[in-house]
């Protein structure tokens, strides 16, 4: 054995024991709960599949995930459509100017959710400046609170600095002289757009939309606190489960179906871009 | 290596000794002076709660008492199954200490004095000391009504009569009756339940309830804002909004009652302090102290004799209402509670 090879071994044995305090955290707290969880969804209240047959056949769940997958797609899309302008307003903007945007972007991302989601509450409600200004222009003021538009926006602005982040990420990398080129040889804003920005940044676009669709097939208050009763997202479900019901086999098993729906959605993303990417 | 052994072990003998002496007057004192751990709600609950039964209580037997909270029936189950008690005294609805006593999480109370000799009819109930009630009744933005809003829950159902936006509680077991009772059913007859019939009842004010409150803050929230033009709430709460010269009208009629009662975990080694607690608790000076500070209403018929009548009209269970109230049979559900709230929740859902 080399003199280099011995010395890096020596230096991953080291990092090893630098990560070690991690890992045992990580299996003590992560894995091991989650592995009960996976455990407790086949015994609990006796062992067998019985959990995840109602799930596909009862009708009730299958309808809550597919509700949750259509919200999470919703606000992923709306993430992008309202993300992309700002971040590439961003990307082109001097250097103060886009500190001080970036600034707000994450000003709002290290605000507490349950702040926004109530801030929400208060902007939409009966007495709120939205149905304040449409009584002051004559109409009714319309009933803006637990609806799905509620909740969608809400979420939207809760996940939008992930995607804005993400996005900001890879337009910032595009080469300034690429556009300026496609521009002077004749190319509309509209098609410098479509075939030279929009391609370049499409590992970003990828990035965001996966980050929020996974974040938001979690979301847990701000559907209950905003939402319409009737959609339920699986993250309240399962939440009731437990505290009603006492049901930790059946909420046990949802939680199972959900994380595997997210690993699903990961593994794809992984296939095409690769994981160590979704961070930028 | 001698010395060393030796002065390692003398100094382990030194360190063990200063902790067992800092240790042992600590643990006598708290020995001496017992203590007692009584679960409450927190809040003006539990200040009602310190002030009128835990300090008096004190005064009386020199056992401390503190307060935990939040209250968390799992955690009355939990601690009874690992032996680790958190509380030994808690309170409990009506719902829950049926399910406690099937899955035996209470002491019995049959030989105590509590049980023997009761202080009023009703004393007892399914191992629990009655000790008080709230009531889950109709309120409604007066602005919206001005010429006086639904007086009952037939009232509260028809849409005609009363348009606007109505709220409920998330909650099987206390809306199903009222369900029925809106749909005409007398209150003598609302148990054992025709769940079938409430359902259908519910159907009927299904699109007009815009949102299903979980958390009494939300339920207050809501009526504050402006947001519910009428909602089924608790009595307490609406209480405190009309203290706060909020202009919400409360309507007694109909209230539906549900009583509180103290239990003693299964298991815990303070069950005789607990026990006193229990009796002493039920006395009808602290208790309407008690009431009149939390809102809750007594359940001693005698806590009466010492409320003002001013005091006795903001309590569900007064004299006064008492034709105009009904009270929750669990007992006599009509059905599994479990299995009629998961319908419910799916019944929401759709």
């Amino acid at each position: 054995m080399s003199a280099t090879a011995a010395a890096t071994g020596e230096s991953s044995l080291k990092s090893w024991l630098l990560l070690a305090p991690l890992l045992v955290f990580l299996a003590a707290f992560f894995v091991v709960p989650l592995a009960q969880v996976v455990v407790m969804s086949v015994t609990e209240p006796e062992f067998g599949f019985g959990h995840y047959a109602e799930i596909v056949t009862d009708g009730f769940h299958l309808r809550v995930l597919m509700e949750t997958f259509v919200t999470a797609l919703v606000v992923s899309l709306c993430c992008l459509l309202l993300g992309f302008p700002l971040a590439y307003a961003m990307a082109a903007a001097p250097a103060s100017l886009a500190a001080a945007m970036m600034v707000v972007v994450t000003m709002s991302f290290w605000t507490s959710f349950l702040v926004r989601t109530y801030a929400w509450m208060v902007l939409l409600g009966n007495r709120g400046p939205i149905a304040q200004f449409a009584e002051w222009l004559g109409f009714a003021a319309p009933e803006l609170l637990f609806t799905r538009f509620s909740s969608t926006i809400a979420m939207t602005h809760i996940l939008l600095p992930y995607m804005v982040l993400s996005l900001y990420g890879v337009l910032k990398r595009i080469e300034p002289a690429l556009p300026r080129s496609a521009a002077s040889l004749g190319a509309t804003p509209a098609a410098v757009i479509r075939h030279v920005v929009l391609p370049l940044a499409a590992p970003g676009i990828a990035n965001g939309l996966t980050l929020v669709f996974v974040l938001c097939l979690g979301f847990y208050v701000t559907p209950i606190l905003l939402g319409s009763p009737r959609e339920q997202m699986v993250a309240g479900v399962i939440g009731q489960q437990v505290e009603e019901f006492l049901a930790f086999g059946e909420a046990s098993a949802m939680a199972v179906v959900l994380l595997a729906s997210t690993l699903i959605v990961l593994g794809l993303y992984h296939r095409r871009f690769g994981l160590d990417r979704l961070w930028g | 290596m001698a010395e060393r052994g030796f002065t390692r072990r003398s100094a382990l003998v030194l360190g063990g000794g200063i902790m067992a002496g800092l240790a042992t007057p600590n643990f006598r004192r708290v020995r001496a002076a017992e203590v007692l751990h009584v679960n409450t709600w927190g809040g003006v609950w539990e200040r009602a709660a310190i002030k009128n039964l835990f300090e008096p209580f004190t005064r009386e037997t020199g056992i401390e008492i503190r307060p935990v909270s939040p209250v968390s029936f799992a955690k009355l189950a939990q601690q009874v199954r690992s032996g680790a008690y958190e509380f030994d005294v808690t309170t409990l609805g009506a719902g829950e200490i049926i399910r406690a006593n099937q899955a035996n999480l209470v002491e019995k109370l049959d030989n105590t004095d509590l049980a023997k000799s009761p202080p009023f009819p009703g004393a007892v109930f399914q191992n629990g000391a009655s000790s008080h009630a709230f009531a889950t009744v109709i309120a409604y933005q007066k602005a919206k009504y001005p010429n006086g809003g639904p007086q009952n829950w037939a009232d509260f159902w028809d849409l005609q009569r009363f348009p606007g936006s109505r709220c409920m509680q998330r909650y099987a077991s206390r809306i199903l009756p009222i369900a029925l009772a809106a749909d005409g059913v007398p209150a003598d007859k609302l148990y054992p339940m025709d769940i079938n019939r409430a359902f259908r009842s519910l159907d009927k004010i299904k699109p007009a309830v815009r949102v299903w409150w979980t958390q009494g803050q939300q339920s207050q929230q809501l009526l504050r804002d402006g947001e519910i033009d009428c909602i089924a709430l608790w009595h307490a709460r609406t209480l405190e909004l009309i203290d706060q010269g909020q202009p919400v009208e409360i309507v007694w009629n109909q209230a539906e009652i549900e009583r509180a009662y103290w239990v003693v975990a299964r298991g815990t080694p303070n069950k005789d302090n607990a026990l006193r607690f229990l009796e002493a608790a039920l006395r009808p000076e602290r208790l309407a102290g008690f009431c009149r500070d939390s809102l809750n209403g007594p359940l001693n018929p005698a806590a009466f004799n010492h409320l003002s009548p001013a005091e006795a009209a903001r309590m569900p269970t007064a004299p006064a209402y008492k034709d105009k109230v009904f009270e929750q049979d669990i007992l006599n559900f009509g059905g599994d509670v479990n299995a009629v709230t998961q319908r419910f929740e799916r019944w929401i859902g759709t």
